[in-house]
């Protein structure tokens, strides 16, 4: 690499950094601005200091809703133990196997909303499942799912799992079809059956798609919005059983009218990122050296 | 000035003799069908609109009679707004407008009707300084006092002159005020129906061989007419509908505006008198609070419909045949005929009961003006004309809503019997109208402390905790808001 | 498993072929059920939006298949909302964002991938402390920039501008051309090449497989995104399709067969592009990883 003193290495970078400039940095700055102040948008911010950190603490929705973000996490090991064990299904030289591998990818394209829409026609409590499961017999009654608090969350997190299952599903198949034949008849030798195999080939061979998972869901479960608004509206469940932050977020700033406060949440959130990211550099810096 | 009103005013009795249509006559409009939109395009030498307001569009040189506001800026261009009433009622909209400019000449409205995403469009529109300057607003959810508040609509008591507050009925002039001042012009009103799917409510009649009804089967067996008069009839009759027919009630809350729905329904004093306490937590809101969660309990109410953010679950929900009855306003009855012509032969409508305020309701939907328009006496007439005895008139006969100027019941159509069920509530409608009053004082913070009561609202229905202890807990949280 | 490889006899060889037989039905069974559950909600959405209005949605056992099928639904929901719209916003979003944004981003990653340069480090680390930075979190302060300064809001632009250039891709391209050799890069030096020459005719046919990746991963993103769409659209027929979506679900509540209508139309064009590259799609996403 030689040494430049010329601009062009600004030049290059300019554009990108104009934009994440406006668009990233200056945002920040105001967040932290505006979470100290009472905001409508519709008329100037107003100085208050802590005071919408104060409410914040005292708030038990919020905490709710840390509470449901941080378990919304469980998405991450579930995707990526379902997940392997679909691209391990799938990674055979069966006729048709890619006629399967696009079925499974199909919610991934059709997108969240039209998913969730389709979920929540069948969730009904005259839908589709209750349908099917009174006729086999499984329930006496209608259940109504989305009206049960201790079922919404869950519910909601399912869609999530859902709708990553065909994504994750080839990552972790594009990184199974790297792994070299070799070190799989070489566990056969050494007497290893069929489970086995994968246990100690594919598992470890999948470390960097395991990591990419891992990072790319864990950040995305922290930063749910789309599945909670599609299936609960914007009640955010029965007692508030599945509001995520972000969505108590956008409840203070775009229907309560008090950007401050969701200025405030913004930062709570900022932190918690920024709690996980460094948690994940480590773990991909592990990563790197154990490779 | 007064000899030539008197000449046109006899000249119009002469024209309205002549035509004969002006005498409430005896003839039997069968209304089957309610779009009948041709009429309002019709120039209006035909009036049928009592002589007391000259609503005549003379085609001589003259004042026009339905200028009711001096003033009007020249070469004013205007925004309308409108709440989801599009494409229904597109041309009624557009020939009001056309009437309009030709009774105010030199005046250009732009008409854009909003619909689910209306307030945060509005909200939007204000934050950008482009916000319209006339807008129709929704009473009953209580947004007139929710702008008003905050400054951004005109002080109609101040703006208007008496002769035109009188047309209106005073209790719907006298909704939604902030500081004791006016913010909306009334425009349609609504009438509380319950909807009656007499298949789940009476049951299938069964008929002998010589035609005649001997009972009914497969329905709860209850009669129409005794459907009950007052809200605290219902939780008996959801009891009785689920046991008899396995369904469950659908009823919702509003959400949005709880603490209203208190004061009607639980005659409960929200508030102090002095503004500075929140009273909601009184043995009465406890009793209010407590008839729904007795419900909950009972497994007789659909509880996704009972707190559903949006009213159109309720009427899905009804319209799937699935439930016995539901409250809605006999306009929407086309939206059930139009998702279910099946049920729509079965349908039945009675009066919504009343709560124990004994108040029947409030306005629905109402016209106001930005605060800060640069053409504050061309939208007040704007407003004003779209809310005029003529053109609210108009609009009843082409839906099933009911004006708020007393002058408007004067017309025939509103004493010809029509057989339509979306029309049952026509007759009574006058009776009704006239005394909708809004007794729910102005809440500060309304957002905030409508989100505490339905936290509160939901901690008692769904998770055991007793209606007093959520009510007086929110009560609290919502004294400290008022306290900063 | 029989590792020994002595000359089978026809007994066992039958043997063999059976229990291939046998795995291959049963992985073919596996595949299907999973595939059911992948897929039955759409089937049960397009059964849905062929039904006429006298036949049941709501019964016991659901009824799949409409015994008066009828496109009048499609007809309806064409009729009242801008479907077309809503495709050619959320193509020209997703386009006008993917082509900018790999341009910007890849003139970005340029310098810090090949160059030196003072205050490499350093924006280099501030770049990174914004990818922590949740994207919501800067929703508030964009809404007040779109609607106050740049004026752009209810307007595609809206959706475009922020996404220029995105702290995430900038990484990826720099990982991508640091794989590049020096040597190339000296030499296109050496021969007097312009900076931005050797950047679009040496660096970047190199790195087409990580554009390739990258384009897909951001168009995939930018179409399902909903959040900031849904606060930024508000003219119906400016709206992208999840927004128009979600739309069309609080406008048509009382009539589900619409809705499926809706949904249905939405996802089909999607399916079949997806279909028609759908290789592209598996080799651009395996290479994501390795990167």
């Amino acid at each position: 690499m030689t040494r430049r003193t010329s601009l062009t290495p600004y030049l290059f970078l300019t554009p990108a950094l104009l934009v994440i400039a406006v668009f990233t940095l200056y945002p920040i700055i105001s967040v932290v601005y505006y979470s100290f102040t009472d905001y409508s948008i519709v008329t100037p911010p107003e100085w208050i200091g802590l005071r919408n950190y104060q409410q914040l603490m005292k708030d038990p929705v919020f905490w709710l809703a840390l509470k449901h973000s941080f378990t919304y996490l469980l998405v991450t090991p579930t995707l990526i133990i379902l997940c392997m064990i679909l691209a391990i299904v799938v990674n055979r030289k069966l006729p048709g196997i890619n006629l399967f591998r696009a079925l499974y990818y199909i919610p991934v394209i059709c997108g969240t909303i039209a998913v969730g829409i389709a979920w929540r026609m069948m969730l009904d409590t005259n839908g589709a499942l209750n349908g099917l499961l009174l006729s086999m017999g499984i329930l006496k009654e209608p259940v109504q799912w989305l009206a049960e608090p201790s079922y919404t969350l869950t519910i909601v997190m399912m869609l999530t799992i859902w709708l990553g299952l065909g994504y994750y599903m080839m990552i972790f198949l594009a990184g199974l079809q790297n792994i070299p034949e070799e070190l799989y008849d070489a566990a056969l030798i050494d007497g290893c059956n069929s489970w086995q195999k994968h246990w100690y080939v594919s598992v470890p061979g999948l470390r960097p798609q395991i990591t990419f998972v891992a990072v790319i869901s864990s950040l995305a479960a922290l930063q749910v919005f789309n599945e909670v608004y599609i299936l609960t509206g914007e009640l955010g469940g029965i007692l508030n059983s599945a509001v995520t932050i972000v969505f108590y977020m956008w409840r203070q700033a775009f229907r309560l009218h008090h950007a401050g406060m969701g200025s405030a949440v913004a930062m709570v959130l900022l932190i918690i990122t920024l709690a996980f990211s460094i948690m994940n550099i480590r773990m991909l810096e592990r990563g790197t050296e154990a490779q | 000035m007064r000899t030539k009103m008197f000449a046109l005013f006899v000249l119009a009795s002469i024209l309205l003799s002549s035509c004969a249509t002006a005498t409430p006559s005896t003839q039997p409009e069968t209304i089957i069908e309610t779009v009948v939109v041709e009429s309002t395009k019709l120039v209006e030498v035909e009036k049928t609109v009592p002589v007391e307001i000259e609503v005549l569009v003379t085609p001589t040189p003259g004042p026009n009679p339905e200028v009711v506001i001096e003033g009007v800026e020249p070469g004013a261009e205007i925004t309308l707004w409108t709440f989801w009433l599009s494409p229904t009622f597109d041309e009624y909209i557009k020939s009001t407008i056309a009437r309009f400019e030709e009774t105010y000449p030199g005046v250009k409205v732009n008409w854009e009707d909003h619909q689910a995403t209306f307030q945060d469009d509005l909200r939007n529109a204000f934050a950008a300084g482009n916000a319209p300057d006339v807008i129709n607003l929704s009473v009953g959810e209580g947004w007139v006092s929710d702008y008003a508040t905050q400054g951004l609509l005109l002080n109609l008591d101040d703006a208007v002159p008496q002769n035109v507050k009188d047309l209106y009925y005073p209790g719907l002039w006298q909704s939604q005020m902030v500081d004791g001042k006016n913010y909306q012009f009334p425009w349609y009103q609504g009438v509380a129906v319950e909807l009656i799917n007499t298949q789940l409510y009476q049951g299938t009649p069964e008929i002998d061989a010589e035609g005649k009804i001997t009972g009914y089967a497969g329905g709860a067996g209850l009669k129409v007419e005794d459907f009950p008069k007052t809200v605290d009839g219902l939780p008996d009759l959801c009891k009785t509908i689920k046991e008899k027919t396995g369904t469950l009630c659908d009823i919702r809350l509003t959400v949005n505006d709880l603490l209203s729905q208190m004061v009607y329904e639980g005659n409960v004093k929200v508030m102090s008198d002095d503004g500075k306490q929140f009273t909601f937590d009184s043995p009465e809101a406890v009793e209010w609070l407590q008839m729904y969660v007795d419900m909950v309990k009972d497994g007789t109410v659909d509880k996704t419909v009972l707190v559903t953010t949006n009213d159109r679950v309720g009427l899905d929900l009804f319209t799937s045949g699935q439930a016995a009855f539901y409250q809605t306003g006999p306009n929407l009855i086309r939206e059930v005929r139009a998702n279910n012509p099946a049920l729509y032969g079965y349908l039945a409508a009675v009066p919504a009961p009343v709560g124990k305020s004994g108040v029947l309701g409030k306005g629905l939907m109402g016209i106001s003006v930005k605060g800060d328009t640069s053409y504050p006496n061309a939208s007040i007439a704007l407003a004003q004309f779209f809310t005029n005895p003529k053109s609210m008139l108009d609009f009843s006969k082409i839906v099933a809503i009911y004006p708020s100027t007393p002058a408007s019941y004067e017309d025939p159509f509103f004493s010809t019997p029509s057989v339509a069920i979306e029309d049952s509530a026509k007759p009574i409608a006058k009776d009704i109208v006239s005394k909708y009053a809004d007794i729910v004082p102005t809440i500060p913070n309304k957002a905030d402390v409508n989100q505490i009561v339905l936290d509160a609202v939901q901690q008692a229905l769904f998770n055991n905790v007793p209606a007093q202890q959520a009510l007086s807990d929110a009560v609290a949280q919502a004294n400290a808001l008022l306290g900063q | 498993m029989e590792l020994t490889k002595s000359k089978p006899s026809s007994a066992i060889k039958q043997a063999r072929v059976r229990g291939r037989t046998l795995e291959t039905i049963f992985w073919y069974t596996v595949l299907c059920l999973i595939a059911v559950i992948t897929v039955f909600p759409f089937i049960w959405v397009l059964s849905t939006s062929l039904k006429g209005p006298n036949d049941v949605i709501y019964s016991v056992p659901p009824q799949l298949f409409p015994n008066d099928p009828t496109i009048d639904n499609y007809r309806r929901v064409w009729q009242q909302l801008p479907m077309a719209n809503f495709f050619t916003n959320s193509i020209l979003v997703a386009a006008a964002t993917v082509t900018l944004n790999l341009l910007f981003c890849s003139l970005a990653a340029y310098p810090f991938a090949k160059m030196q340069f003072r205050g490499k480090d350093l924006i280099f680390y501030l770049l990174l402390a914004t990818f922590i930075v949740p994207p919501q979190l800067t929703y508030i302060p964009g809404f007040v920039l779109a609607v106050n300064v740049f004026h752009y809001y209810d307007t595609i632009f809206a959706l475009i501008f922020p996404s220029l250039a995105t702290v995430f891709n900038i990484f990826l391209m720099r990982q991508a051309f640091k794989t590049v050799p020096d040597e190339l890069i000296d030499a296109g030096r050496i021969d007097g090449a312009s900076e931005l020459r050797i950047w679009w005719s040496i660096l970047m046919p190199i790195v087409r497989p990580s554009l390739a990746t990258i384009a897909i991963i951001t168009f995939v993103s930018t179409w399902n995104d909903f959040l900031w769409p849904s606060l930024m659209l508000h003219t119906r027929e400016r709206m992208t399709l999840p927004v128009g979506l979600a739309n069309l679900q609080g406008m048509f509540t009382s009539d589900q067969r619409g809705i499926a209508a809706g949904v249905v139309m939405t996802i089909i064009p999607i399916l079949i592009v997806f279909v028609l590259l759908q290789r592209q799609f598996v080799r651009g996403l395996s290479g994501a990883v390795k990167g």
